[in-house]
């Protein structure tokens, strides 16, 4: 097949959200990337090279798409990467337990002609659920291999690799209403010879598909879209009802066909226990007693179990090396550089490795199986009210949620959302208030050496503050309109203790290689700004803001420092500052809130300026800072009026 | 006499489905009519102040008064439509070309009101509102009603559904929420969360508002669609899920 000079083979792997692909292209590669129990794991396209029987192999990881038809400029983004790269193979990874919804996109790639696999993904689950899919029956429907896999634990990989040396080119052609069959080849007849996937594109001309025109304008310059879109018009016209709604009818009756043949369900009820418990979880009645529950559960581990390890790491692993150097290398520079106040081991390695590292280890296996149970992304039902006050569909939800993770990625993920106005809403919110993964572990941690109460305080004013922005935002801001909210959940499943421990292992191993580099880098900066003055300068300089606003200790303008850089690196500085007793327990919550608003990290600032342009990045980023003092030091006044009474 | 009526009818229809397409040539009202096309009609539709010729340049249009007669034809015919494909989900086009020309104006009221006011025809065209819908009215027991109404956790299976736009109903369908499938209510508060063909969706109240369901009380169920369960093969099924719970 590829007998072109890159002599390459391009697999593309293609499903619905939440389907598996990312774990299906993890097992075909041998590379991780972050799989989850939710929609929009994978954001960005993902590319791995490999040989497969001696072939150079390029495969591809996407997001999930409905259908070739697109809603929003995520989906196009594959889209746009089937009709331009052509890729030799699709690899369709097909949720069993989601067979209807998934085949109308099947019928959108088999009709593209392209060598094509079914990886009929999650039959375990269907086993579960009494629900037996006739694979062979699949396949000869078809006309394509359909091989059964359970991604999650590697099965069927095998098998997979096989069929992707023996899949042949497929020709299925699928009917169309007879007027929609005419405008198709009207269509055609304008469209340049040797344009591929010319019947696709002239369908979704004609289905008034939001992004095609803009496609063809882009990749080909010759093409007189204008007078193209006329035709469709005249078609249009001349259709007796809806083009869309015609097709999509027949390709309903299609999807019904084949599921009727190869369906077959258990007729005693099945286990509705997930559904019992997804319930459960999302009425307010039942659900916030059990977030509560869960919350505290993560700050419990992370006080008593998390803490407990750094100390004794501190004690045992950190003090004898302190010991050891500060006896080998008398005081002086070479000293202050490796273990003094900013020194590159004390600062910068032990910090990571000693005080956040374990921190971070709880945080995430505690999370990883929260969300491999699907409770994260269940958590959204019962936040939807509240986010409509703020201006966002229950659409935004998603990237809020997955702001708790990772702020960097869930702003990439809100290029899901239709509208501007909410795009902008909701990428303010990540960035303000939210605390991310890391900077949650490390709060509760921080907190958690002042108490319960100093914990709820803080989370209080920080949902507070959230919703206030919210509100305030919605109000400012004018725009379009919301866009429908309609939203799959993942099921609710029993977690995989394996994925979760080895999602975690990546996460920490990740953490390591990313953050070491800077947290050494950082702490050199501050050893220099220290040498040279500058810092000293930088403390004279908001001296005003940080004693007298903030009531906080000078030193927290190093932590400050480091807060910009990443997130965790100013654990350490907090924690030893707590430690020798320079922060009072109002000046704890005033600095975990203060370093939780302030400056987005620098992955997270240059995501938003991806997202949303420079200009608006940057004003963003001046507005939130603005805001993180103000609460800051209303906060200290408060707080100390109130201790005072 | 009757026998112009209908003719005179089939034009104002032909009329306004013109109008809907933006066209307004006494040549399209031709190739509209495919062959039935009557310039005598037209005459006696001018006469009854139905339709301006507006001076003879070649347009032909509806009057005010044609305008609201053409309403009241296409919304028998549609609302025609949307019984006999939702009920008997059969064939509905031939059916219902007759249709709109023998029923009276309370008897399609009715049929509005039990149908619980669709918006648009199986085709996906609109249908033209009557006092009925404005003022939302029903009878005690709706045949079709909206999904809203039905109590958390019980299933009931779709009649239609009142789509916003073209974009709204690519991603409905996308979730395989279409007519004749059974959905599953599985709860109203905080927000509204549907079970359909082994997917959960959350949703917004307006949407769940707009799918129409089969009530329960109905008599009339459809028989379009029947439900891929295989029953009575419940032992092989379980020998086959036996053994290829072992070959894997």
């Amino acid at each position: 097949m590829a007998t072109d000079s890159s002599v390459k083979k391009k697999i593309l792997i293609i499903g619905l959200p939440n389907s598996g692909k990312s774990q299906i292209f993890n097992n075909l590669t041998g590379e991780y990337s972050v799989v989850a129990n939710y929609p929009q794991t994978t954001v960005e396209i993902r590319r791995s090279r490999r040989e497969l029987a001696g072939e150079p192999c390029e495969i591809i990881d996407t997001p999930g798409i409905q259908g070739l038809y697109t809603q929003s400029r995520d989906e196009v983004t594959v889209r746009d990467l089937i009709f331009s790269e052509k890729p030799h193979l699709i690899i369709q990874c097909l949720d069993a337990n989601r067979l209807k919804q998934a085949l109308p996109l099947t019928a959108d790639l088999l009709e593209l002609g392209i060598p094509f696999i079914v990886a009929l993904n999650g039959i375990d689950g269907t086993s579960r659920a009494g629900i037996w899919i006739d694979s062979r029956r699949l396949s000869r429907l078809l006309r394509v291999q359909v091989v059964e896999t359970i991604a999650q634990n590697g099965k069927g990989t095998a098998e997979l690799l096989e069929a992707i040396d023996k899949a042949r080119p497929v020709s299925l052609r699928a009917p169309y209403p007879a007027g929609v069959e005419e405008g198709i080849s009207c269509i055609r007849s304008m469209l340049p010879d040797g344009l591929s996937f010319d019947r696709k594109i002239a369908l979704l001309l004609l289905m008034k598909d939001p992004f095609i025109a803009q496609y063809l304008e882009k990749t080909y310059s010759d093409i007189d879209v204008a007078s193209l879109m006329n035709k469709v018009e005249s078609i249009q016209r001349g259709f007796m009802g809806n083009i869309s709604m015609a097709v999509s009818r027949k390709q309903s009756r299609w999807v019904d066909g084949i599921a009727r043949d190869v369906v077959q369900k258990q007729i005693v009820a099945h286990n509705d226990l997930p559904q019992k418990v997804a319930c459960f979880i999302s009425q307010p009645l039942t659900g916030i007693p059990v977030l509560l529950m869960v919350v505290y559960a993560m700050f419990f581990l992370i006080v008593n179990v998390a803490n407990e390890i750094t100390e004794l790491m501190d004690a045992f692993l950190w003090q004898p090396v302190e010991h050891w150097i500060g006896g080998m290398v008398p005081a002086g520079f070479i000293h202050d550089l490796l273990i003094g106040e900013y020194g590159v081991l004390s600062l910068g390695v032990a910090n990571a490795l000693l005080t956040v590292l374990p921190i971070l280890s709880v945080f995430y296996l505690f999370f990883n199986l929260l969300e491999d149970v699907g409770y994260i992304a269940n958590l959204s039902i019962m936040t939807k009210r509240l986010l409509e006050k703020f201006g966002l569909s229950g659409n935004a939800i998603m990237p809020l949620v997955l702001g708790f993770g990772c702020k960097t990625m869930a702003t990439l993920t809100t290029r899901s959302l239709a509208s501007k106005k909410e795009r902008c809403i909701a990428i303010y919110l990540i960035a303000f208030a939210i605390p991310c993964a890391a900077q949650t572990g490390i709060n509760m941690s921080i907190l958690g050496r002042m108490g319960l109460m100093a914990f709820i305080i803080t989370f209080a004013v920080l949902i507070m503050a959230e919703v206030i922005a919210g509100v305030a935002l919605n109000k400012i801001l004018r725009g379009d309109p919301k866009s429908d909210f309609i939203h799959e959940l993942p099921a609710i499943q029993l977690p995989s203790m394996k994925g979760t421990f080895k999602k975690t292992y990546y996460r920490l191993v990740w953490f390591l290689k990313e953050a070491l580099p800077v947290f050494v880098y950082a702490s050199l900066l501050l050893f220099l700004f220290d040498r040279l003055g500058i810092l000293n300068e930088l403390r004279l300089l908001l001296k005003p803001v940080i004693e007298k606003v903030l009531g906080l200790p000078l030193a927290m303008v190093d932590a400050m420092i480091l807060c910009m850089v990443r997130r965790e690196a100013a654990a350490g500085m907090i924690i030893n500052l707590i430690k020798s007793g320079h922060l009072t327990y109002v000046q704890c919550i005033v600095a975990v809130i203060v370093t939780t608003m302030f400056v987005p990290c620098f992955a997270n600032t240059m995501s938003m300026i991806r997202e949303l342009g420079g200009k608006k990045a940057l004003m963003m980023v001046g507005a939130i800072n603005m805001s993180s003092f103000a609460i800051g030091g209303i906060l200290n006044w408060t707080l100390m009026a109130l201790i005072k009474i | 006499m009757s026998n112009s009526k209908r003719e005179k009818d089939e034009h104002l229809e032909r009329l306004w489905y013109m109008k809907e397409k933006g066209q307004d040539s006494l040549e399209s009202l031709e190739t509209f009519m495919e062959g039935e096309f009557d310039s005598n009609i037209v005459d006696e539709l001018i006469l009854d102040g139905m339709v301006d010729v507006g001076g003879g340049n070649g347009n032909i249009k509806l009057t005010p008064i044609g305008e609201k007669c053409a309403a009241k034809i296409v919304r028998a015919h549609r609302l025609g439509e949307r019984l006999l494909y939702d009920v008997f989900g059969g064939e509905f086009e031939t059916g219902a070309c007759e249709f709109e020309h023998i029923v009276t104006e309370e008897i399609i009221d009715s049929i509005c009101i039990l149908l619980g006011h669709p918006r648009e025809c199986p085709h996906g065209m609109r249908i033209p509102e009557g006092e009925c819908c404005s003022s939302s009215s029903r009878t005690i027991n709706n045949l079709v009603v909206p999904l809203t109404e039905l109590e958390a956790g019980k299933s009931a299976k779709v009649a239609y559904i009142n789509y916003k736009d073209e974009r709204q109903m690519h991603k409905i369908d996308g979730f395989q929420i279409r007519p004749g499938v059974t959905l599953k209510l599985r709860q109203r508060h905080p927000c509204y969360v549907i079970e359909c063909e082994g997917a959960t969706v959350a949703m917004d109240e307006e949407i769940v508002s707009n799918i129409r369901v089969w009530s329960k009380e109905s008599q009339v169920e459809p028989q379009k669609h029947d439900v891929p369960v295989t029953n009575g093969k419940g032992a092989r099924g379980w020998a086959r899920l036996l053994k290829f719970g072992r070959g894997i």
